[in-house]
């Protein structure tokens, strides 16, 4: 399965330098920007200002390859600052897995609002998949799958709406082929 | 506002935990995290609580600095705590309205609160002893037996050694930009959500731009440097496993074998 995304690993970088350099700065730009809070719940989870763009321009620009793992480096570096630790599977499920599904923008390059719903999507499921598994016991009354897409939805929601606006905005301004650009 | 914030929770020092190679608190954090699931009685638990004391006091971190890390998950643990007492049927205890507390419910309860907060407490425990850098190496080294697989260990861990290096950077960056628009009378903090998104404008087109060409200056670094990829790449510091880590890698496997023991012959 792997082996299908990635056809020649072995042989030695095939992905474009250009592209590594870039999606690590775009990384480190994402974490900066999930510093900025919009808006913070009271119950946890906040609106930042646009934390998701910078990992959906690595799909946009550069494909789903190099997106996927650009996003799941995100997920790393978002949990060596703040774990949020359940269980083992948990871990995989809420930061690589979630935040490299990001990704998936990288399919959807000729429209920008679809690949930002698509990539947005991705991380729902993840983290939804996650609340029904490991979190079900705190749905109380309500259905855990339910709970687990109200309290997911509480913030993605708007934090989708916030990254439509500014990657329609940021798409008219810089070139969405990262290989042409360079 | 953006400048005072620390990335990772790292806390330099020199104790033995400190100095040991970061694959093996990778590897035996992963261990503990699992035995933590396994263990089937309190009283291997509070032999898993000693263990993570004397870890934490031979990394000669503050006690406070490891429990910090609880505090997000206060909320989860008191209610995992009350769901488990009041919701486990069993031989009643007390009555509290209409809920009945039973005794294996509080056993049950218990046992959930030492296992989250253990996992927490020998989490906290590898990136308060473990620079992020250092991380980085150790997750690319054992990463490598995967590349087959077709994961680009190297990549990754390039990826993430740039995104460490240039979150400062950035940080510094964005809070000049910012402090720069509000002196033209930018306004991130006030509207609708919309209004808000559409504010951010000014401050991410410049933070984009730089990146843009903060790359491109990067790779051609690279480049100039004759940067091809991990394959022959050499380096400064190896990681190399002493005397120290077998001791440590022994331990870690004397726990999976007294865990395994415990489950056999309770």
């Amino acid at each position: 399965m792997v082996r299908l995304i990635l056809p020649n690993a072995n042989e030695g970088s095939h992905l474009p330098l250009r592209g590594l350099a870039e999606a690590g700065i775009l990384v480190a730009l994402a974490t900066v920007l999930s510093f900025v809070k919009l808006y913070s719940f009271p119950q946890g989870g906040s609106v930042t200002a646009g934390s998701m763009v910078p990992i959906l321009f690595i799909g946009l620009r550069w494909g789903p390859v190099l997106g996927l793992l650009g996003g799941a480096v995100y997920g790393v570096v978002q949990l060596v600052m703040e774990p949020y630790v359940y269980h083992p599977v948990q871990v995989l499920l809420d930061y690589p897995l979630a935040f490299g599904l990001l990704g998936l923008a990288g399919l959807f390059r000729a429209r920008p609002a679809l690949a930002v719903t698509a990539g947005i999507g991705g991380r729902f499921l993840c983290h939804w998949l996650s609340g029904v598994i490991f979190f079900a016991a705190y749905a109380g009354a309500r259905h855990p799958a339910v709970y687990s897409a109200i309290y997911n939805g509480s913030y993605l929601v708007p934090e989708l709406a916030v990254s439509v606006v500014v990657v329609s905005v940021l798409a008219r301004m810089v070139s969405l082929d990262g290989a042409r650009h360079a | 506002m953006l400048r005072d914030i620390t990335i990772g929770q790292y806390l330099a020092g020199d104790s033995v935990l400190h100095r040991l190679d970061p694959r093996t608190k990778i590897l035996s954090t992963l261990v503990f995290m699992i035995v933590l699931f396994l263990v089937p009685s309190l009283a291997g638990y509070l032999i898993l609580a000693a263990l993570a004391v004397f870890l934490v006091m031979l990394a000669r971190v503050p006690l406070r600095m490891v429990l910090r890390g609880l505090k997000p998950l206060a909320f989860i643990l008191v209610l995992t705590f009350s769901l488990q007492l009041f919701m486990t049927r069993g031989e009643t205890l007390f009555r509290l309205g209409g809920l009945v507390a039973t005794r294996e419910g509080l056993n049950m309860g218990i046992l959930m609160v030492f296992r989250l907060s253990l996992l927490i407490v020998t989490t906290s425990l590898l990136t308060l002893t473990t620079s992020p850098i250092a991380l980085t190496d150790g997750i690319e080294h054992l990463l490598r037996p995967f590349r087959r697989l077709g994961v680009p260990a190297h990549e990754l861990a390039m990826m993430m050694t740039i995104a460490l290096r240039f979150i400062p950077t950035l940080l510094e960056e964005a809070d000049k930009i910012m402090k720069a628009q509000m002196a033209r009378g930018a306004d991130f903090h006030s509207g609708n959500l919309l209004r808000r998104a559409r504010s951010l404008v000014p401050l991410l087109v410049p933070l984009f731009v730089s990146s843009f060409r903060r790359a491109d200056e990067l790779a051609m670094a690279m480049e100039a440097r004759c940067y091809r990829g991990g394959e022959g790449r050499t380096r400064m510091k190896e990681l190399r496993m002493g005397l120290r880590d077998a001791v440590a890698l022994a331990a870690t496997s004397a726990l999976v074998l007294g865990v395994i023991c415990l489950r056999r012959w309770p």
